[in-house]
């Protein structure tokens, strides 16, 4: 498995034991999530990176697998999200990670989750639900702010550096350059123009967050915001971005679960679809 | 002019530094770094793996001459750069010396991309530059790579295998990067994805050769001209016979130590 | 057999869009003039009285970077392609290319045509007002239609009677209650015609000689009376917009995960061409012209009620929600056209009183669709209140 892939199980459920054997597979370009539940319990979750979505889902259902004896014929309802639904041969339904989000912020954070922010390395959308984690209104970034995510990997790349680290140096200065906030290509240029002046690396670093979680603000400002506020995606993993974000926001997110992956919330919300289901 | 003298040409760029020594019209060695966080770093490492591989110790240098977005600050010790020259000087230089009956250059960077109009001397004609909604274009190409899981190289093999055309959005290497991953999601084999950015880049380098003529022999520079899947389609939608120069990356670096006396 | 006879008839509709090129050189090897236009303010009923077909030049999908030189980035694709088929001697055959002024964009595309495509000379630029609601516009519209009508009978070389265009007003009105009836068939539960197929005998329409389109178009609603329906319509969506020529993007609509139907579009390609009559039997007819398209569904480029602000296109979509009955709403605009956007700040809220949810989906050369299929499904998962 490559440096962002992983598995883990919870030794401690049975399957053998378990009514309801059910799991959620998120599969996205980049990257694939599966979340397998024993009675609702999270019983083994895989986060893997593959080639083509077909390729992805088999990966990922079988990476979760793997350290069990549970197998796939053994899963009685297996639900098909993300934008490489439609590839999923073993998915008996799909439905949107937009209803997955929320299915998944709600049922980790509780009730009082009223807005969703998913953000990922291809799109940011902002989900809004209600306390049963119904969806009732969702934006979807427009094209010039796609990409976001994927524009800070490549921007870490740049200045070699990992995105981890990168998002800790952003929270070292309150000095910092403009950079476009409207697009991402702008921003990256200008970054390296503004190196290229002999501006410290460690001010361009802040000066590109601050304006990508600014473009992410105005997306949550035309979607409206209702409190109480998540974020779930990749970019939670960006502590400069989430703390830039919070200040233009004027709003705090619920901390994060320690025991939740934010990148396995629309896989999970996916599981919980398939437990609804397999039980109707 | 330059007979005798070992010279280095030091190519600053916005994502890689390239280094070359010379020895009057011959290559001794090269070396080629990502330039990242710290620029002069870069431009030293790029220098000590060229003085390796062409086993020519740092004593034995005459001067160094810098050209690139960064050559300004590398100009500092170690370095003692002793002159400075602007990217497109550098690149009509060093085309011409690669091939002495090239008139034009179009150069394919990480960040920028560029065509050098240039006389039999190697004296500066005309010169274009990408507009700002087409920056990024290696940098896009190397993202795609990663994303897809594959090396760049494997990027223009798979390229090459396409057998259906199916295109990305056109407008900037983020459009194009976001669609190319629906495609991903859609189920469209890889061979035609790659085969859609590689066809997006000679779209945009061809677009911005519209308003410039190009004069014969045309020749390509850059880390991206080695990509053979993208060098297929740049002839057909520039309506020319291209080539790639021998050492694509590094004529920006030739073109520099060719500098050295200043005038030729 | 009615049934196999109406899909034969919109078969043909649907392969006039595809080949719009063979379709017009067909008409001009019939004898005909032909003129292309760009923007649908073009008063085409002065065009037809003076014996030139209008053909409406839509795009040709294909994705290209060389109108980069010639008109900026950030300009839509609709008229980056527009301008691209000019460049590339697509249209060359067209006897003349007419526009009237409405977008930048539409209008940058139009200039190109002229400077760099060979249309100088066979070009004709309509002044058109911008705020419409106002008595100056109607006189501004006459003067400038007149000025049209003296070029054209320049142009051809015979002068245009009243009669001439009393019949190209006749002509143009049957065309347009025609199509209104076709998309009036939306309305019901399980119509024996899908929106998407309506939207393909809308967009034809557009570049065809409208006799025979009209005589198409009786013959299909013929063959749809006696037809049964194509099965219950599911979640009703309603798609409000700038210019789509994108049929795919219909088919998209109607084939997610859970049945939804696409039952009406208001963008320039679709209802907005012809949801208005030209009044007949007027003594000046090119004073009846203007009226006709002064009281058409504003595009937002020209959508200002002086004094008060008002959309006056947010009337009719109230009206279409009202006689349409949407569960949902999809905007569909083009990436970098200011003005759609503008509308959908101001009409969004309308439809959140409404309680009719919506989502926004950016047009380009090309769709990113598993993007779209994901809003358009989670827009139909809030229609039906997917609880997890």
């Amino acid at each position: 498995m490559s440096e962002h892939e992983y598995t883990s199980m919870n030794e401690q459920l049975d399957w053998k034991k378990a009514k309801a054997i059910v799991a959620g597979v998120d599969i996205g370009a980049v990257s694939s999530k599966a979340v397998i539940l024993l009675d609702g319990q999270p019983y083994a979750v895989s986060h893997v990176t593959m080639r083509t979505p077909k390729e992805s889902a088999f990966k990922a259902i079988n990476a979760a697998l793997a350290k069990t004896d549970l197998t796939l014929e053994k899963i009685q309802y297996i639900v098909g999200t993300g934008r490489g639904r439609t590839q999923v041969p073993f998915a008996r339904k799909t439905i949107t990670e937009i209803a997955c989000g929320a299915a998944g912020a709600v049922h980790i954070w509780g009730p009082s989750v009223r807005t969703v922010l998913d953000a990922g390395g291809q799109s940011c959308k902002v989900i809004h639900c209600t306390e049963k984690g119904r969806v009732t209104a969702f934006l979807w970034n427009d094209k010039c702010a796609a990409g976001i995510g994927r524009s800070m990997e490549a921007f870490a790349d740049l200045v070699k550096k990992d995105v981890t680290e990168i998002g800790g140096i952003a929270l070292q200065s309150d000095k910092f350059p403009k950079l476009s906030d409207f697009c991402t290509v702008y921003a990256q240029s200008e970054a390296l123009d503004l190196i290229r002046s002999k501006v410290p690396l460690e001010e361009v670093i802040v000066g590109y967050h601050y304006a990508m979680a600014k473009r992410i603000s105005t997306l949550v400002g035309r979607a409206g915001m209702k409190k109480d506020f998540v974020i779930i995606g990749g970019l939670t993993k960006n502590p400069g971005i989430i703390n830039y974000l919070e200040s233009n926001l004027k709003v705090s997110r619920l901390a994060p679960k320690p025991e939740w992956d934010p990148a396995l919330i629309v896989a999970l919300g996916a599981a919980l679809f398939a437990d609804k289901w397999r039980a109707l | 002019m330059n007979n005798g003298k070992i010279l280095a040409g030091l190519d600053a760029g916005h994502v890689n530094s390239k280094a070359i020594i010379m020895r009057g019209q011959e290559i001794l060695g090269y070396g080629n770094v990502p330039t990242g966080f710290d620029v002069v770093a870069g431009a030293e490492t790029a220098l000590k793996n060229a003085l390796e591989n062409a086993g020519v110790a740092r004593g034995e240098l005459a001067g160094i001459v810098a050209t690139g977005i960064f050559r300004d600050m590398i100009k500092v010790p170690p370095l003692n750069v002793r002159r400075t020259v602007p990217d497109y000087v550098a690149d009509a230089k060093g085309a011409l010396f690669l091939n002495k009956n090239s008139r034009t250059v179009i150069d394919i960077g990480g960040n920028i991309h560029k065509a050098v109009h240039y006389d039999q001397n190697g004296n500066l004609l005309d010169v274009i530059q990408n507009d700002k909604c087409a920056d990024g274009l290696g940098i896009f190409y190397t993202t795609m790579a990663k994303t897809l899981g594959v090396s760049e190289q494997e990027l223009s093999e798979l390229a090459l295998q396409s057998t259906k055309h199916v295109s990305v959005a056109i407008h900037c290497a983020a459009s194009a990067e976001s669609e190319a991953i629906d495609l991903m999601c859609q189920g469209v084999d890889i061979a035609d994805v790659t085969d859609a950015i590689s066809r997006f880049i000679a779209e945009r380098v061809a677009a911005m050769c519209t308003t410039m003529p190009l004069e014969k022999e045309i020749v390509v520079a850059g880390g991206l001209a080695k990509s053979k899947a993208l060098m297929k389609h740049l002839p057909g939608l520039l309506k020319q016979d291209v080539s790639v120069l021998n050492l694509p990356e590094y004529v920006g670096a030739v073109g520099a130590a060719m500098s050295y006396e200043g005038g030729k | 057999m009615t049934k196999k006879g109406s899909d034969t008839i919109i078969e043909r509709f649907r392969s006039i869009t595809e080949n719009p090129q063979e379709y017009a050189k067909s008409l001009q090897g019939k004898g005909h003039l032909l003129a292309g236009y760009m923007c649908t303010h073009v008063p085409e009923e002065i065009l037809y009285a003076a014996g030139i077909v209008p053909v409406r030049i839509l795009s040709s999908h294909v994705s290209q970077a060389m109108t980069r030189s010639y008109i900026h980035e950030t300009y839509c694709s609709f008229s980056h392609d527009c301008a691209y088929q000019g460049l590339a001697h697509h249209y060359d055959f067209l006897d003349l290319i007419v526009t009237s002024s409405s977008c930048i964009h539409m209008g940058e595309a139009f200039n190109v045509w002229v400077r760099f495509a060979g249309f100088q000379g066979k070009s004709f630029l309509i002044p058109y007002p911008h705020i419409i609601e106002t008595k100056p516009a109607a006189t501004f519209m006459v003067e400038s239609f007149g000025e049209f009508k003296r070029f054209l009978e320049t142009f051809v070389k015979k002068s245009i009677t009243e009669d001439d265009l009393e019949r190209a007003i006749k002509v143009y009105n049957h065309t347009r209650r025609l199509l209104k009836r076709l998309w009036e068939i939306l309305k019901r539960e399980n119509p024996p015609i899908t929106g998407p197929e309506v939207a393909t005998v809308t967009l034809a329409s557009q570049m065809m000689d409208k006799q025979e389109c009209n005589s198409l178009i009786e013959q299909l609603i013929q063959r749809l009376e006696a037809q049964p329906g194509k099965g219950p319509s599911g979640v009703r969506l309603m798609v409000t917009g700038g210019a789509c020529d994108d049929l795919g993007m219909f088919d998209l609509i109607e084939h997610l995960n859970d049945n939804a139907s696409l039952i009406f579009i208001d963008s320039c390609t679709a209802t907005r061409y012809f949801w208005f009559e030209v009044p007949e039997g007027r003594p000046d007819k090119l004073q009846a012209i203007a009226e006709g398209y002064i009281s058409r569904i504003p595009c937002p480029a020209k959508d200002n009620v002086p004094g008060t602000g008002e959309k006056k296109r947010f009337r009719f979509i109230q009206q279409f929600i009202e006689e349409f009955k949407p569960d949902g709403v999809v905007f569909l605009y083009q990436r970098f056209c200011s003005p759609q956007p503008m509308d959908v700040v101001a009409l969004k809220p309308t439809l959140d009183k409404l309680g009719i949810p919506s989502t926004e989906l950016e047009l380009d050369t090309t769709l990113p669709i598993t993007q779209f299929r994901t809003q358009l499904e989670a827009l139909v998962e809030i229609i039906k209140g997917v609880t997890p």
